[in-house]
């Protein structure tokens, strides 16, 4: 496997520091009758001290995905580090780090040869320093543990032992990794760092952060989606407490609306400064506003369905295999359905915030933030800032699920903190994240299957219509690309396939959700295939099975192949796991659904029961998850139940609408998402296999809306073509 | 600004600001008692849930002045060294994910394993309605809380 780190990544990470850095530095001791322990660096990765203890770097931001954890355990694993003798440190962004982000699951698959390499390297230093001083052959020496083992004698010496001789050694070239079958710490159930602070409110994430002589803030944004700023009488908000300032937020002051994910956009609207973020907040409720819509489409829902329907007919194709119209004409039949999906948005529990320090010489930023870069590009954009003078902190996110890929609420900081002349920290009010998120884009999609008599398909249509996140930022934006791309299933699977895009430009603001792309194109086309399936009086399972064909390697595009058979041995399993082949009770039905995603293959069925009144109750779910090696099973656990309860919640009550160019919605009991009594039981199995680890933390989750649908078919003879199930009259 | 004495803690706290002031901001802002979290500030997903005279309550939506007769724990508060029984679940099933709604759901369990050690999944259900966890470690809370009872029983 072609690995998908590049060359530059590995070179600056896993050499050994600058030489000022290899110097020992002497840690305070707590104990006084204790010398303190001298710390020895031997990469930006990896530090080790004289008491043993071992430092690992951290280097992505944490959302809850487990990468603090998950990452750092495959350094120790190379490495050969006792796990309790490890301590992990969050990075700040630093270039030297790259790749230094959080989405579309690539933690895993971007760091796994970046941080074995790195973990080899100094275990091959260490075990060099240990062969002159043990007097053996460098190839009887291992780690394990946190010591070098001559397996032979029994004769062991601890890291610390050998830090001053191992340091003087040169970090290899070229490194050879352990064997799978000798892993001691990936695979292990491993609790994740933090776990004290997490449980005893000592975390501090960001919206947590004080410094001296900080002064808090909101926003009041205009509610009316690309509408500017306005005029306002502030005289009630003044009036309050503890207020100290205004502010406008003019995007035209700072260029206005630019183009692309790493723009450093915000939203017009006005800003209060206060000396609590509660006076922030009574201040701003108590603004008098008349915004300047004038520029704003004023845009509704229903409209803009509308809008994508009539937009199937006027397409661009994306992609195109074989002849289409051929197929469709040489067809005993062709079958259609239209499936459509809403606005959603992220709601992460960490409302958005920032705290920043703006002082002459150096913009200092403690953000939620998954994309630390495009943080860093807007605020070089929005004040010719040289590189050099930001610092990125990266605390602990309380949820990101996309929406802190953008960086909007940390450019309103950074532009307060400038003109108060003081550090403050900005929290935005729920009402403000739900009224202005980055929505995952609404969606239109026909889908046409050209079958012969036997209900084989021959020829295979999706036509997606919406405004495309990649041109979320501005009506006057062409898409960089659409959410069906050339990779869209089952692209290499049919002969005869066209996939095709309708734009329309919109003002609603449009961004990555978790899964993407995924979280809407599987509800069509696995739906569909449900659909075909029932026509032709088929099983859904050996219908799908079939669709598939053999186990092979199926070409998609140049150079990436899909291997049909690690889908086709998920799908089997599943069978299995749910007992699919047994019957159920009236009233009762499965679902099932199977994808790849992020390189990670995942079957889910869906067991439900539905009332005369039409309460959906999800009795179970059953997932087979092929993601490779598990590094952490508690924590891919966690991430394969965290994105199925999200693709239900989403399927089941998740919309966002607009009306008069306003979003509607504006707290959790008008964006409703799953509780605790709604959690259905989940039993989880992965396969177990030698294959490099791909991504987790969103494949799960686009397989739940269609399997869930294709349920509520099974027991009621109900199709649902439109999310949310929320919206749909159940009865039987 | 009016001056307002709080038994936090076990500890009394005196701050001066308004009396519409909610308990969170007063616990985050001006007491740096920041493991309570701000979520919805409406009472609607569980996060800022501290307890007051030994009951969960939403702080996002109780003002201080009508705070001032009873004792409030917050998590910092709950014991000394992460050691009561729910914390200890917590830790031994891993349940964070991002961790931000735990503190809430933490206070909430406890208050509720006060009461009544016997519970049915239906029980915590019922307890736990008006907390939020959207990356989903509900199953793992729910495990949790029968542990922690297992734990007070000992």
């Amino acid at each position: 496997m072609k690995s998908t780190v590049d060359r530059r990544t590995f070179i600056k990470l896993t050499t050994a520091a600058s030489g000022a850095l290899l110097v020992g530095v002497y840690l305070q001791s707590c104990e006084s009758d204790k010398p303190p322990a001298m710390v020895h660096t031997f990469s930006p990765l990896i530090k080790i001290d004289t008491d043993g203890w071992v430092t690992l770097i951290a280097k992505n931001p944490e959302i809850g995905q487990g990468v603090k954890t998950s990452l750092p355990m495959i350094l120790a694993e190379e490495l050969g580090a006792a796990w309790n003798k490890v301590k992990v440190v969050q990075a700040d962004y630093d270039e030297i780090y790259e790749e230094q982000w959080a989405g579309g699951s690539y933690a895993i698959i971007l760091n796994w040869d970046l941080m074995r390499t790195a973990g080899a390297k100094v275990r091959q230093v260490l075990i060099q320093a240990a062969s002159k001083k043990m007097n053996k052959a460098v190839s009887e020496l291992s780690t394990a543990n946190g010591e070098v083992r001559h397996l032979k004698s029994g004769d062991a010496l601890p890291f610390e032992a050998l830090l001053t001789e191992a340091t003087q050694i040169p970090l290899p070239e070229e490194v050879e990794f352990k064997p799978l079958d000798a892993f001691e710490i990936v695979g292990k159930h491993v609790p994740q760092v933090d776990l004290d602070t997490l449980v005893n409110g000592g975390m501090r994430y960001s919206i947590d952060i004080k410094l001296p002589e900080m002064v808090y803030a909101t926003v009041l944004k205009n509610p009316v989606h690309n509408g500017g700023t306005g005029t306002w009488d502030d005289t009630a908000t003044r009036a309050v407490n503890g207020v100290i300032d205004i502010v406008e937020l003019n995007n035209k002051a700072y260029g206005g609306r630019l183009i692309g994910p790493n723009s450093p956009n915000f939203v017009n609207g006005i800003a209060v400064v206060a000396n609590t973020t509660w006076a922030a907040f009574k201040g701003a409720e108590k603004l008098k506003v008349v915004w300047d819509n004038d520029g704003a489409q004023r845009e509704s829902s229903d409209g803009l369905m509308e809008r994508f329907r009539a937009q199937l007919d006027h397409t661009t194709v994306e992609r195109k295999d074989g002849d289409i119209t051929q197929a469709q004409r040489n067809a005993a039949s062709n079958y259609e359905a239209v499936y459509e999906v809403p606005f959603l948005a992220h709601v992460p529990m960490e409302p958005m915030n920032c705290t920043v320090d703006f002082r002459e010489d150096l913009c200092e930023v403690w953000a939620p933030t998954q994309n630390p870069e495009a943080l860093q590009q807007g605020l070089i954009k929005l004040f010719g800032l040289q590189p050099e003078q930001i610092k990125i902190h990266l605390p602990r996110i309380g949820g990101g699920f996309g929406r802190r890929y953008y960086v909007d609420y940390a450019m309103d900081t950074a532009i307060l903190s400038k003109k108060m002349g003081r550090p403050v920290k900005l929290t935005w009010t729920r009402e403000e994240d739900i009224k202005h998120d980055w929505y995952r884009p609404a969606s239109v999609h026909k889908m046409t299957a050209s079958m012969d008599g036997n209900g084989k398909v021959s020829g295979w249509r999706h036509i997606l219509a919406n405004a495309s996140r990649k041109t979320s930022l501005g009506r006057d934006g062409r898409p960089a690309g659409t959410e069906i791309d050339e990779y869209e299933f089952p692209a290499g699977f049919i002969a005869n396939l066209q996939l095709e895009y309708g734009h329309v430009i919109s003002d609603v603001p449009l961004g990555q959700w978790r899964a993407v792309g995924h979280s809407a194109t599987a509800f069509a086309v696995h739906s569909f295939l449900d659909e075909l399936a029932f026509l032709n009086k088929r099983d859904p399972i050996d219908y799908f099975l079939e669709f598939l064909g053999p186990a092979r390697m199926v070409p998609v595009v140049d150079e990436y192949a899909f291997d049909a058979g690690r889908l086709i041995a998920v799908v089997e399993k599943v069978r299995q796991l749910s007992n699919w082949d047994s019957s159920l009770p009236k009233g009762q039905g499965r679902g099932f659904a199977a994808r790849k995603g992020a390189g990670s293959f995942i079957a889910e069925v869906i067991t439900v029961s539905t009332d005369k009144n039409g309460k959906v109750k999800i009795l179970g779910v059953d997932a087979v998850v092929d993601c490779g090696v598990v590094i952490n099973p508690s924590g891919a656990r966690a991430q394969v139940e965290g994105a199925i309860l999200d693709g239900l919640s989403a399927a089941l009550y998740g919309e966002i609408t607009v009306k008069d160019g306003a979003t509607v919605q504006s707290n959790f009991h008008d964006y409703r998402w799953m509780r605790m009594g709604e959690m259905p039981e989940m039993r989880i199995e992965f396969i177990e296999n030698d294959l490099p680890p791909r991504g987790l933390g969103e494949p799960p989750l686009p397989p739940a809306a269609p399997a869930l649908a294709n349920a509520i078919f099974a027991a009621t003879g109900q199709r649902i073509r439109k999310l949310p199930i929320k919206n749909v009259e159940l009865g039987t | 600004m009016p001056s307002y004495t709080l038994r936090i803690n076990n500890v009394k706290k005196t701050v001066s600001t308004d009396p519409d002031t909610p308990l969170l901001w007063v616990l985050r802002d001006l007491l740096d008692l920041t493991g309570t979290k701000f979520g919805c500030g409406k009472g609607l997903c569980g996060a800022c849930t501290v307890q007051y005279k030994g009951n969960p309550v939403r702080s996002c939506t109780l003002a201080i002045s009508s705070a001032l007769e009873g004792d409030i724990l917050t998590i910092e508060g709950l014991s000394p060294k992460e050691d009561h029984p729910v914390q200890r679940a917590w830790v031994e099933l891993d349940v964070p994910q991002c961790g931000y709604c735990q503190s809430g759901q933490i206070m909430e369990a406890a208050a509720l394993l006060s009461k009544n050690e016997n519970l049915t999944d239906n029980d915590i259900n019922a307890a736990m309605e008006g907390h939020i966890c959207r990356c989903g470690t509900y199953s793992r809370i729910r495990k949790a809380i029968h542990l922690a009872a297992g734990k007070l029983e000992k």
